[in-house]
C-alpha cells in the first residue's frame, strides 16, 4: 500500500463558490404507510465530513436516495450544491461518488468491465487513478463482480465513488464487509478526500468509524434526526462513567446528591456512577474526602449514540 | 465509445448467452423441423387426413395445404411456436433489463452515474430491439439454409416477410412487457402480462372465428394482423408492418413516462 495518498490529491472539480454542499429542508418520504423520513432538517457545509448515523430502518438510505433523486420527496426540498436533484440530477450526479447501502452490481461482467463502463458513462475515469485505488484496497479486478465477496464488492463500489474525483461522496454504509485493515485505509481515504476539497456525507452505524472520520454529525431515529453538532459536542452531551475508591467509608446520602449523577451505586468505599454534564460538582464532594483511586472514561459517541436512543424511545 | 453507445450496448453484452441459449433452441426447433419436409412431400395420408377435418378447424390450426412448402411452414412453426416462442423471448429479454435488474437493485450503479433516466430506459428498450434484430436475423438464416438442404421449394421474399413480421409481433409484446416495467419494477408481473398477451393474442386470432359473434373481434390481435394474411402465401400489405411498430414505439414511450416519474427500486 505504498500508493496512498498520490491518487486523491488532485482537487475535484470546481463547485459553485458559495452555499452549502446539501441542504435539505423538511424532507418527508412515505411509502404506502410507512414514514420512513418524517421531516428532516440538514445542512452539509462545503469541504466537510458529514457523519449520518442511526441504526437500521432509522431512515438514512431512504435521505440518501433522495439526494441522488433516485427517489422522490414526498414534501419537503433538497439542494444540492443549490441545485434541485429532480431538476438537475444529471448535472449533479457528475459530480458525485456514491456507494449505496443495499449494493448491488451489475453481474455478468468482471470489476475491470465494469469500471470500464462506468468509465464510459462518466467522459472517462482517470486509468492510473483507478488502478493506484484498486493497489490501495488490494483489489482483482479481473474476478467477476458475481464471484465476489461483500467486502470486495464494496471495494468495487469504492473504486468506482472514489475515481472520478467528486466534489461530493455520498457513502452509504460503505464499510460494511470490509476487514479492520481496509476500513483503516478507508477513513485515510477519506481524509485525503476531504484535504483535498471534497464533501463527504458518511452515512454509518458503525460509531467509531464515523468517529474517526466526521467533523459534523446527526443522528437519524426514526425518521427524525434526535440531535446534531460536531462530535465532540455529541461526546460533551454523552454520559461518562465514573468509578472512585475512597480511603475510608463514606456517607451514601452525600454522594447520591450529587448534581448529575444517575445509577449510583455506593458500596462501602467505592462509589460507581455515570455522569452527565459538568464535572464540577462531583469534584468538589470529593475534594472533602481522601480519595484512593478515580476513573472518569472518555465519552465516546458510541455512548452519546445510546443515549440518545435511550432518550428517544 | 460515447456514453449513450455504452448504454445500449452494456445491456445487449450481457444478454448475450439469452441469445445465444434463444437462439440455439429456436434454431434447432426449425432445422429438425424442416428435415422432415421430405418425408410429408412424399406422403398424402396427412393431407387427406386434414382435408376430413371441419375448414374452421383447418383455419384455426393453420392446417390448409399442409402439403405444400408454404402450408408445412405455417402448420408446423409460423401458426404458433415460433411466433410465441420468439414473444416469450423477447418479453424474457425486456423483463431482464428492466424490470427484473431493478427488482435485483442492479440499476442503482448506472441511475446514481450522470445518466438521466430517460436516456437508460430508452437505451435499454433499443438494447431489446437490436437483440430481436439479431434473433430474428439469425432465425431467417437458419430457415433459408434449412429450405435449401432440404429443397424445401418456397419463395425467399415469402419467407422474409415472415420471419420479419414474427419479430416485429415479438417486438409488440416485448414492448408491452417494457410498458408494464416503465411504471411497476415487478418482474413477475411484467412477465405474467407480456406473456399472458401473447397467448391470448393468439387464442382470440386462432378460436375467435370459430364463432359467429367473436369472430369480428379476432381483428383486434396483433396475431391477426402479423399472420393474418398467411405473409408465407401472399405478400404482406405494409399496414401489417406498421400495425405492429406504431404500437410499439407507442408502447416504449409509455414505459418511459412511467420510469421517469416513480421510485427506483431498491434492492
Amino acid at each position: 500500500m505504498t500508493v496512498s495518498s498520490a491518487a486523491l490529491e488532485q482537487p475535484p472539480l470546481a463547485a459553485a463558490p458559495s452555499g452549502p454542499a446539501i441542504r435539505v429542508r423538511a424532507l418527508a418520504k412515505r411509502f404506502g404507510a410507512v414514514e420512513a423520513v418524517r421531516g428532516i432538517d440538514l445542512e452539509v457545509r462545503r469541504g466537510e465530513v458529514f457523519g449520518f448515523v442511526g441504526p437500521n430502518g432509522a431512515g438514512k438510505s431512504t435521505t440518501i436516495r433522495c439526494l441522488l433523486d433516485l427517489i422522490r420527496p414526498t414534501s419537503g426540498t433538497i439542494e444540492v450544491f443549490g441545485r434541485d436533484p429532480r431538476r438537475d440530477g444529471v448535472a449533479l450526479r457528475g459530480r458525485i461518488g456514491y456507494v449505496a447501502g443495499e449494493l448491488r452490481l451489475p453481474e455478468r461482467m468482471t470489476s475491470r468491465q465494469l469500471v470500464r463502463s462506468i468509465s464510459r458513462l462518466r467522459g472517462g475515469l482517470d486509468e492510473g487513478r483507478v488502478d493506484a485505488i484498486a493497489r490501495r484496497l488490494q483489489m482483482d479486478l479481473d474476478r467477476p463482480t458475481r464471484d465476489l465477496s461483500s467486502g470486495n464488492r464494496r471495494k468495487v463500489a469504492l473504486l468506482l465513488a472514489f475515481a472520478p474525483m467528486p466534489d461530493l461522496l455520498i457513502l452509504d454504509e460503505p464499510t460494511s464487509g470490509l476487514d479492520p485493515l481496509m476500513q483503516h485505509e478507508f477513513i485515510r481515504m477519506v481524509a485525503e478526500a476531504r484535504d483535498a476539497g471534497t464533501t463527504v456525507f458518511l452515512s454509518s452505524h458503525v460509531l467509531s468509524e464515523v468517529q474517526r472520520a466526521a467533523d459534523r454529525v446527526a443522528v437519524l431515529r426514526a425518521g427524525l434526526i434526535v440531535t446534531q453538532g460536531t462530535v465532540d459536542e455529541l461526546r460533551g452531551r454523552a454520559r461518562q462513567r465514573i468509578e472512585v475508591w475512597f480511603a475510608d467509608d463514606v456517607d451514601g446520602a452525600e454522594l447520591r446528591s450529587i448534581p448529575g449523577l444517575e445509577d449510583t451505586v455506593v458500596d462501602g468505599r467505592r462509589l460507581a456512577a455515570t455522569m452527565s454534564g459538568p464535572v464540577d460538582p462531583l469534584v468538589a464532594v470529593l475534594s472533602r474526602h481522601p480519595v484512593a483511586s478515580l476513573v472518569i472514561e472518555e465519552p465516546n459517541l458510541e455512548d452519546a449514540f445510546l443515549d440518545l436512543y435511550g432518550d428517544a424511545s | 465509445m460515447n456514453a449513450g453507445l455504452e448504454l445500449v450496448l452494456g445491456p445487449l453484452r450481457q444478454m448475450r448467452r439469452s441469445l445465444l441459449g434463444w437462439g440455439i433452441g429456436l434454431g434447432a426447433l426449425i432445422g429438425v423441423t424442416v428435415a422432415f419436409w421430405p418425408a410429408f412431400r412424399g406422403s398424402s395420408g396427412i393431407s387427406e387426413a386434414i382435408d376430413n377435418l371441419p375448414p374452421a378447424v383447418v383455419d384455426a390450426f393453420g392446417l390448409a395445404g399442409f402439403g405444400t412448402p408454404a402450408g408445412f411452414l405455417r402448420g408446423n412453426l409460423y401458426e404458433f411456436i415460433v411466433p410465441l416462442l420468439l414473444a416469450v423471448a423477447a418479453v424474457a429479454a425486456a423483463n431482464g433489463l428492466t424490470s427484473a435488474e431493478e427488482d435485483a437493485g442492479r440499476l442503482e450503479t448506472y441511475l446514481s452515474q450522470p445518466i438521466a433516466r430517460r436516456s437508460l430506459f430508452l437505451a435499454r428498450s433499443v438494447a431489446v430491439f437490436l437483440w430481436l434484430v439479431l434473433m430474428t436475423a439469425f432465425l431467417l438464416v437458419v430457415q433459408l439454409v434449412s429450405d435449401a438442404v432440404v429443397g424445401l421449394d418456397i419463395d425467399t421474399a415469402r419467407v422474409v416477410s415472415t420471419v420479419v413480421l414474427c419479430g416485429l409481433l415479438a417486438l409488440l409484446f416485448a414492448t408491452l412487457a417494457l410498458a408494464v416495467a416503465g411504471w411497476l419494477p415487478r418482474p413477475a408481473l411484467v412477465l405474467a402480462i407480456g406473456i399472458a398477451a401473447a397467448v391470448g393474442g393468439y387464442l382470440v386470432a386462432a378460436l375467435f372465428p370459430l364463432s359467429d359473434p367473436l369472430d369480428p373481434l379476432s381483428g383486434l390481435s396483433p396475431w391477426k394482423w402479423a399472420m393474418g394474411g398467411d405473409p408465407l402465401v401472399n405478400a404482406a400489405e405494409p399496414w401489417r408492418y406498421l400495425a405492429l411498430v406504431v404500437p410499439a414505439v407507442i408502447l416504449v414511450a409509455v414505459g418511459v413516462a412511467g420510469f421517469i416519474r416513480r421510485d427506483v427500486r431498491a434492492a
